[in-house]
Order: structure tokens, then sequence, then C-alpha cells
């Protein structure tokens, strides 16, 4: 079989960006234990009570250091167990054995790296569905490992009773319940840990496939490891490029061969083998839970695991997203902040208070009428830049990112994502690209950023055009629900519109781009109440956050625009823009919206609401517009992101098919409305 | 600081090297989620300051 030259060369780089990172930190054989004392290793996630643990086994003396090369923290103590003295490390909070972040990273190296060592893995008693897959992993190593099942109280006070000895005989591990807190169950963790030397075979967990891939990957496996070759094997066919570094210096000439398996084993998968082994180390520890977890204190289905089930069921998220989008976006921020707050700043703020002074006080003070417009002329800085900035965007900012904060404090941004999975994955994504596209209905400038989180190359092209597209910015949404509620029909089509474009670009886009579908899984966390301080604390934050941005971006496109106008090329780029408006049946008025638009989208349709309170557009021509100003080119700040995370060449072809599109899709839009003669 | 996303806990001030390199990473005041890169606000200074005064409140009654 051929393999992809490209799968070569992007393992290459992979490899290649893993050894420049390991040459920069510590690499090789990393600090043992300078007392020279068997090292017992403490891991486990974040907050599990790991370090409370680790303060009971130790007292108080104790050394807090940086692991050499990094910025982490690593605390070492001494611990006397049964007669046998051991130093202790308490590691960084670490999720599984391939890490993500440099935390986990380190604790990683701590495993690989200490000699003659114990593992204690700590847990969290009321989550070991979550937290056993980890305790498999580090079994699968070779590794000698003591399970401390920790929080028992806060199990217990939520009706949890774990089977213990049934449990510590399915593992083949010691399993010893504690309370940190309180010191329940430290002696008997002292004297397993004392007592326990040995690893075990671990259980088995994988299906034919993957056990006949890890075989087949022992067997050419020559070289000495720390771990198992059994774990190498594993985190090899996960994709783990530090493991893949490791093992091509262990093994030398052979690697070559071990490499073109790997290739064999990526090519022409559906989905990936590390999400192969996920999945069936997950369902393995769920089944061990449900045997483990007795039947009277198993957890019952509480409020909110149900509304987190039916919020990702299609049958019954669907609507619940539907019902979420009437009530937050189009009433809360359409009707009553970009209706309502809007027309009380606007109106009676700003037109009967703060214009009329500000223009009096002008007029007094500067006697040059050139210079008088700078500040209260059409576009000035006062009547127009301060004046979209407050008046009008604040407001729709504010109750959006009111809606956005009460949702995100609930949990439920993570079950949108397991939601639309599957509809993203049509269009070449997956649930993971929620995190980009809710960030877009902020910002998009930073949603554009926040693209890199998706794992390959295909993905982020096609998320960022799919932002730059479709996806208004808050302020932008705001204004065209202000100025479409009145009316719904027209609201009901652009809404049509927009989502049909969104599904159909990205179906082209996902199949003109090679490259493989995207998996996904992530760990949920629990649905909460919303907390009225969280709320506030995160609604202020983030309209402080725009508002010190829009500002000095607001008053300068008035200066800009000011110049532009005694230079007289504003009016001569709005001359330019004017016949492809009266194309798409816009009022030449319009075409100083869209250029509005590229310097800020919501600068844009703050113009676009201008033009509609004073009257110059029909239904028709309100729903042409919004349609248009929505596809329309990403503003300054957008693009020169997409220039920086995508390069010259992606986003210059993105924008030159934006550019026509857009105006395409307006102009369809009017033929249609116009030849079926509907008024809207 | 826990991610509102995937619930991940991590140090704020620890800035993934990726917003050192941005362009508007003075000015962002955006936390991102070292696991995941869902990005949330720091927490204002006017929030710290409520806080600060809360405190100091509770402690001279208790």
């Amino acid at each position: 079989m051929t393999l992809d030259i490209k799968e070569r060369a992007l393992t290459g780089l992979r490899r290649l960006r893993v050894r420049r990172r390991s040459q920069s930190s510590c690499h090789g054989s990393g600090p043992t234990a300078a007392s020279g004392l068997p090292t017992l290793v403490i891991v486990g996630n974040p907050n599990v009570g790991k370090s409370a643990l680790f303060n009971r086994l130790t007292g108080a003396r104790v050394v807090v250091s940086n692991y050499p090369g990094t910025t982490v923290e690593v605390t070492r103590g001494h611990l006397r167990a049964d007669g046998v003295e051991l130093e202790a490390v308490d590691t960084p909070g670490m999720y599984s054995f391939l890490p993500i972040t440099e935390e986990e990273r380190v604790a990683r190296r701590i495993l690989l790296s200490e000699s003659s060592y114990l593992v204690l893995h700590v847990v969290d008693a009321k989550n070991l569905e979550r937290m056993l897959p980890f305790t498999l992993q580090l079994i699968e190593a070779g590794l000698p490992v003591v399970l401390a099942v920790n929080m028992l109280d806060e199990a217990e006070a939520a009706g949890l009773e774990i089977d213990l000895a049934r449990l510590e005989q399915e593992l083949g591990v010691p399993v010893v319940g504690t309370i940190s807190t309180s010191g329940r169950g430290i002696d008997t963790l002292r004297h397993r840990i004392a007592t326990t030397t040995a690893s075990v075979v671990p259980p088995r967990t994988y299906d034919d496939k993957v056990e006949a891939a890890v075989s087949e990957m022992e067997g050419m496996l020559k070289g000495e490891y720390r771990l198992s070759r059994r774990a190498v094997a594993l985190l090899l066919l996960q994709d783990d490029a530090e493991i893949e570094q490791m093992v091509e210096d262990a093994e030398g000439d052979g690697w070559g061969s071990i490499n073109e398996f790997l290739l064999r084993l990526r090519t022409g998968r559906a989905r990936s083998l590390g999400y192969t082994i996920s999945m069936q180390r997950q369902r393995w520890a769920t089944s061990l839970v449900r045997r483990t977890v007795l039947a009277s204190g198993r957890r019952g289905r509480n409020w909110g695991e149900l509304i987190s089930r039916v919020t990702m069921n299609p049958i019954t998220g669907v609507p619940i997203l539907l019902l979420v989008l009437y009530f937050g976006l189009y009433q809360f921020v359409g009707v009553f902040g970009a209706g309502v707050l809007v027309k009380f700043l606007e109106d009676t703020v700003f037109g009967q208070w703060v214009n009329p002074v500000a223009i009096q006080v002008v007029e007094a003070i500067i006697p040059w009428p050139i210079l008088q417009t700078l500040f209260v002329g059409e576009y000035g800085i006062i009547t127009l830049g301060i004046r979209y900035a407050i008046a009008l965007i604040l407001p729709i900012v504010g109750t959006f990112f009111l809606t956005f904060s009460i949702l995100e404090d609930t949990g439920y941004f993570p079950r949108l994502a397991m939601l639309i999975d599957r509809v993203f994955k049509a269009i070449g994504l997956n649930g993971r690209a929620v995190i980009p596209m809710v960030l877009g209905f902020g910002c998009d400038t930073m949603a554009t950023m926040v693209t890199r989180v998706l794992e390959s190359r295909r993905e982020r092209v096609i998320a960022t055009l799919l932002l730059a597209l479709a996806i208004p910015c808050s302020a932008q949404l705001g204004v065209i629900l202000a100025i479409l509620s009145p009316h719904p029909r027209a609201l009901a089509l652009w809404g049509v519109i927009v989502l049909a474009v969104f599904l159909l670009i990205g179906l082209l886009a996902a199949r003109v781009m090679p490259g493989q579908r995207p998996s996904f899984y992530m760990e949920v966390p629990p649905m909460r109440m919303p907390r009225l301080g969280n709320i506030l604390s995160k609604t202020y934050a983030r309209m402080e956050w725009y508002l010190f941005e829009v500002m000095p971006v607001f008053i300068g496109a008035s200066v800009i625009i000011w110049i532009g106008q005694i230079t007289g090329i504003f009016q001569a780029l709005i001359r330019l823009f004017e016949p492809i408006v009266e194309l798409i049946g816009l009022p030449p008025q319009v075409a100083a919206v869209f250029l509005f638009g590229f310097f800020r989208r919501d600068y844009g349709a703050a113009g676009l609401y201008d033009v509609h309170a004073a009257g110059g557009l029909s239904g028709e021509q309100l729903l042409v517009a919004a349609v248009t100003l929505t596809l329309f080119v990403p503003c300054i700040a957008q693009f020169s992101m997409m220039l920086k995370e995508r390069g010259v060449r992606t986003t210059l072809a993105i924008v030159a098919f934006i550019f026509p599109f857009a105006f395409g899709i307006g102009f369809v839009v009017n033929a249609l409305l116009t030849a079926a003669g509907w008024q809207l | 600081m826990i991610c509102a996303f995937c619930g991940y806990e991590f140090d704020p001030t620890q800035a993934p090297a990726c917003c050192a390199n941005c362009a508007m990473s003075g000015s962002c005041h955006m936390v991102r989620c070292p696991r995941c890169g869902y990005e949330a606000p720091a927490e204002s200074r006017l929030s710290k300051l409520i806080k600060s005064i809360r405190r100091a409140i509770s402690g001279s009654i208790g």
C-alpha cells in the first residue's frame, strides 16, 4: 500500500515540534529522589483532595520547587509507612496519560522518570466513572498502583455506596477508601502503600481488533522502557507525539517499520484508533461502576441529569434550542435590548439631552465649521461614534452577554456541542467547533483565533470560512433582530437563508477540502444552577472588555470618515459601492453601511439601523440588506486575525469568495421577492 | 478558575503561549482554557473590589 506522503510529513513535523519542546525543558531522565529513597508518586485529577492527602501522609515538612525547565510547581515530602521510608511527590492535576497542558506533561514526565516507585492514584468517590479510565492506564503501564477512593463522605451524602472490596477484586490493585479532610482511612492507606510493590496484569478491556493491533505493536518494540510495552503500544496507537519521539530514540533503525505500521493503521479509518481505545476504556469503566456502586446507593436520576439528557437528545434538544433562541435572543436581545433600551437611549438620552448639548458646546468652543463636524457632524465623534457605542451597541451586547452568561453558567454549551456534533460532522467539523461558533456570536475576531482548538487544518479553514461568512457578531445580530422584529416574516426568512448558507457552504467546503472526518469526544461537566453573582460578574467583565475595545475604534472610524469626507475619498468609495447596492434593490444611502461594515460589523449594522430609523427601507429591502450585511466580508480586525491564523493565500481566497457571494445572495433574494410579489 | 465549557480547573495567570503572541493580548482580558480553548473574561477589577469589601465586612462582623 502506498502511504500518503503528506501524512509522513505531518507526522515528522509533529515530532520535530515535540523534540524542540523537549530540548527547551527537562529531557531524558529527569530528577530522581535526591534522598535515594523509593518514591511514591501521587497522581489524579484536580480537585480530588490529592494535596490534602499528600499533607496527611507527609506532615508539614515539604519542599516546593519548579520542575526543571518549567514553571510548574512540584511538592515533595517524606512519609513513613509501616517502618518503610518513602519520598512522596505531589504531581500537578492529570486527567489521563495523554497530556494536554504543561502541568499534565510534567506529571507524566515524573511518572516516566522517577525510579523505584509506587503510584498512588487519588480519585473522587462521586465520580468513579470519569476517573477509572486513568486508573486502567496506570495499571496497563505496568506500574504498581494503589487506588485511594477519596471524599467518601461526599459520596455517602449523595447516597452512594461503593463496594471497595469488589472494586479491588476487579481491578487487581489495593483500593482504600479515604476522607482526606478528616483523616479517615489514612492509616490503612499507609499500610497498603508499604506492602504493595508489584504491578498486576490489567483487566481485559478492548475488542479483538484493538488487541491485535496492540500485540503486533508490542512485538515490534525492542527497546527498554519504564512503562510496559503494552502501555507504550497503546499510547502510540493514540497518536502521542512525545511517546513517538521516545520510541524513535529508543528503537533507532527499528522505528521505520513501527512508523509504517502506524501510518497504515491511520489511513482510511472512519474513526481514529485513539477514539476507539478511549471509548472502549470508558465503557469498561462504566460497566465496572455499575457492578461496584451498590443499588441502594446508586445515584438516582436527579434534575440536573434529566435536564442534561434532554438537552443532548436530538428529539428534545432541538426544540429546547429553538426556545432558547426565541426567548434568549429574539425576545430579550432583539425586542427588549435592541428595541426598548436602544429606543430610550437613542431618542431620549442622546436625542433630547446629549446631542443637543454637545452641539451647542462644540459650536460655542470651536469656531471652525470643518472642525465642528469632526465632533458633532453627520459622522461626528459624539453624534455618531459615541452615540453608536453607548446608545446602540452597548444595550445590545449587554443583553446578549447577559443571556450568554446565563447559558454558560448552567453548563448548556457542552451539551449544545454534543447535540449538533452530528450536523457539524456533515460539514467537515465536529462538536468541538461549537466553541468558536458560540464565541463568534460574541466577537468573530476572537472566535477566529479560537479555531486553533480544532485538530486539523481542514476543520480550521472550514470554521474560519463559516465564521467570516455566516456568523454575525452580537452587536450585528442584535441590530438585525431589532430592525427585523417588526417584520416577523422577514426575520424568519433571514434566519432560514443564513442557516441554509451556513450548511450549504459548509457541506461544499467539506467536499472540496481533502481530509479525514474528525472525531469528537469530551467529558461533559455536570449541569448546575446558574449563580447570580457569576452571571453579573461575567456579564460586566464582557461588557467592560467590549466597550474598551469598541469605543476607540468607533471614535477612530469617525475621524477616518471625517478625513475621508474632507478629502473626498469617502464619497468616492461610497460611489463605488452605490451601483452594487442598487443592483440588489437597495437605495444608494445603504452604500455607506457596507463601507462602515468593513471597519466594524457592528458599526455597519448600526448604520443600517439609522437608515431604517429614517424610514429609508421597506420590509423587503430590510431583508435584502440584513442578509447581505450578515454574509458580507469580515471586519478589519477579523480580517487581520484571519491573515495571522490562516495565512495570506487562504484569507484572500475566503474574502474573494465572500464578497461576490454575499451580494450574489442579496441579488437572488431581491429577485425572488420581486418576482413573487411578496410584501414583508 | 474553572472552565465554563469543559470544567477543567487551571491557573488563569498561566496564559497559554499563543495568547502572548497575539496582537490583541494587551487589551484582551479574556482567559483561555488550556484544555479546550474556550475563552471567558478574567475577573474585572470592580468584581475583585466588591469581593474584597465583602470579605472586609464579614471579617469585621465575624
